[in-house]
């Protein structure tokens, strides 16, 4: 009896493996399908994309550098280093580089997990930085590459990495270490460029992280850039009018404040910033009618509340200085 | 304890916040869009004591793990207040890509495929 559930056993493991060693031979295409039925080039390669070859451990500086050197920032790998490197890691955390495309006025755009955006990105001509698990899931061998271009016929990506110019690599391959590494790709936009297939709320969460982190200019012209796109976007436009607020123009800020709050009347956090910028110049009448309105929401949790309070405290004290300003709206 | 000590530091850092001119946590009346992403999201957006606390934890983590004390502030002013939450919570176990795969490590992996794919059988568990 033992001998023979062992020898099932070992049947079922031999099967396993010969048809894992089928589906990795003659394995089904994975570029391909993503690119056919369109009019765009089967085979694409980014071969302007400058190369900085990786010293030991430092794949993550020599992959920010090239994509933000191919996106116009004039900046090399060693330049990065002190940006991005953790010694005693031996290495770079994804959060770091996104933090470092921010000091330099990129919109850090983390693409949806699969392989189509990453080929769109490429298609509009921008390299795309991915993590890689090269090693296995238990132990892990992390490494920074970027993605500069496809071959739909032999299903193959070009990459950057490590100390290699052109590294070819058959498309499963690459998809298997990088679902290992979560499919985390990341391009650098400039703050006038969308991604090639834009998704709203990643892209609106990407610019919110420019201007909390007071990359003013960068984060207004990218709200803009949004509101190209999707003019009725109410959280781009209370963007820009927070960017507005945050580099001193009052008055543009009040401007786009009150386009939110006449197009969605019952939305309240741009109302709440559209009272605190009236006060601020001087129309401290309208602004406490504004934040009354904005108080009376039945839908308000005691944390927004609490915010509209303190607006509410902020006007009473402007109403003190403002008795004989006028009011420029 | 740790909550008197905690509560020392974030009046330390309060009264240094405002002494350095620098903004507190963006102007005071004005809801920044992130915040009011997290309130559509319906996630605690104010940052609490907790995350003001964060920062100093974090810092002192880049520097134990090799920054330049000098230059550990700058690389944190990029971050969101959310995104150092994040790393104070799991610095240690976030990927740090970077190829650090030790000798040790490869002969050890060499040995797990061999293992794996049965021609060896050295490690009695799997």
């Amino acid at each position: 009896m033992i001998t023979r559930s062992r020898l099932l056993v070992h049947r079922a493991v031999l099967v396993c493996l010969f048809s894992w060693l089928l589906s990795a031979c003659a394995g089904t295409p994975l570029v391909a399908p993503l690119v056919t039925g369109t009019t765009e080039p089967q085979t694409v390669e980014l071969v302007d994309t400058p190369f900085f070859p990786q010293r030991r451990y430092q794949c993550g500086p020599a992959a920010l550098a090239t994509a933000l050197r191919a996106s116009g920032v004039a900046v090399d790998a060693d330049a990065l280093t002190e940006w991005i490197y953790l010694p005693e890691r031996k290495g770079s955390l994804q959060l770091e580089l996104i933090a470092a495309a921010r000091r330099f006025e990129r919109v850090p755009y983390v693409l949806p997990k699969s392989l189509s955006p990453l080929l769109a990105e490429i298609r509009a001509g921008r390299p795309v930085i991915v993590l890689q698990n090269l090693g296995l899931r238990r132990w892990p061998y992390w490494h920074y590459a970027v993605v500069v271009g496809f071959d739909a016929e032999r299903d193959r990506l070009v990459l950057r990495s490590g100390t290699t110019r052109r590294k070819i690599v058959k498309a499963s391959r690459f998809v298997r270490t990088w679902q290992r590494a979560h499919s985390w790709a990341l391009v650098m936009l400039r703050p006038s460029e969308l991604p090639a297939d834009p998704d709203h709320d990643r892209y609106v969460q990407a610019v919110a992280g420019l201007e909390a982190t007071g990359h003013i200019d960068a984060a207004t012209t990218a709200y803009r850039t949004a509101l190209g796109h999707w003019p009725q976007s109410r959280i781009a436009r209370l963007g820009l009018g927070n960017t507005y607020y945050l580099g001193g123009d009052l008055l543009s800020a009040a401007e786009q404040f009150k386009v939110v709050v006449q197009n969605s009347p019952g939305t309240v956090v741009p109302r709440n910033n559209l009272a605190q910028v009236m006060a601020e110049l001087h129309c401290t009448d309208a602004a406490m009618e504004q934040i009354e309105v904005a108080l009376a929401n039945p839908d308000n949790n005691p944390e927004l509340r609490q915010m509209l309070n303190k607006t509410r405290d902020s006007i009473l004290a402007w109403q003190a200085k403002s008795e004989l300003r006028d009011c420029p709206l | 304890m740790r909550r008197m000590s905690k509560r020392l530091i974030v009046a330390v850092l309060s009264v240094a916040l405002v002494g350095s001119g620098l903004p507190l946590a963006a102007s005071a009346d004005m809801i920044g869009t992130q915040v009011a992403i997290d309130l559509q999201r319906g996630s605690q957006a104010i940052e609490n004591v907790d995350e003001i606390l964060s920062r100093t934890e974090v810092r002192e983590q880049l520097v134990r793990l090799g920054v330049d004390p000098e230059q550990v502030n700058a690389r944190l002013a990029n971050l969101t207040d959310h995104e150092i939450a994040a790393l104070d919570k799991k610095l240690g176990e976030l990927p740090a890509g970077g190829d650090a795969l030790t000798v040790i490590g490869i002969v050890f992996l060499v040995l797990l495929i061999l293992e794996l794919v049965g021609v060896i059988d050295v490690f009695k568990r799997i």
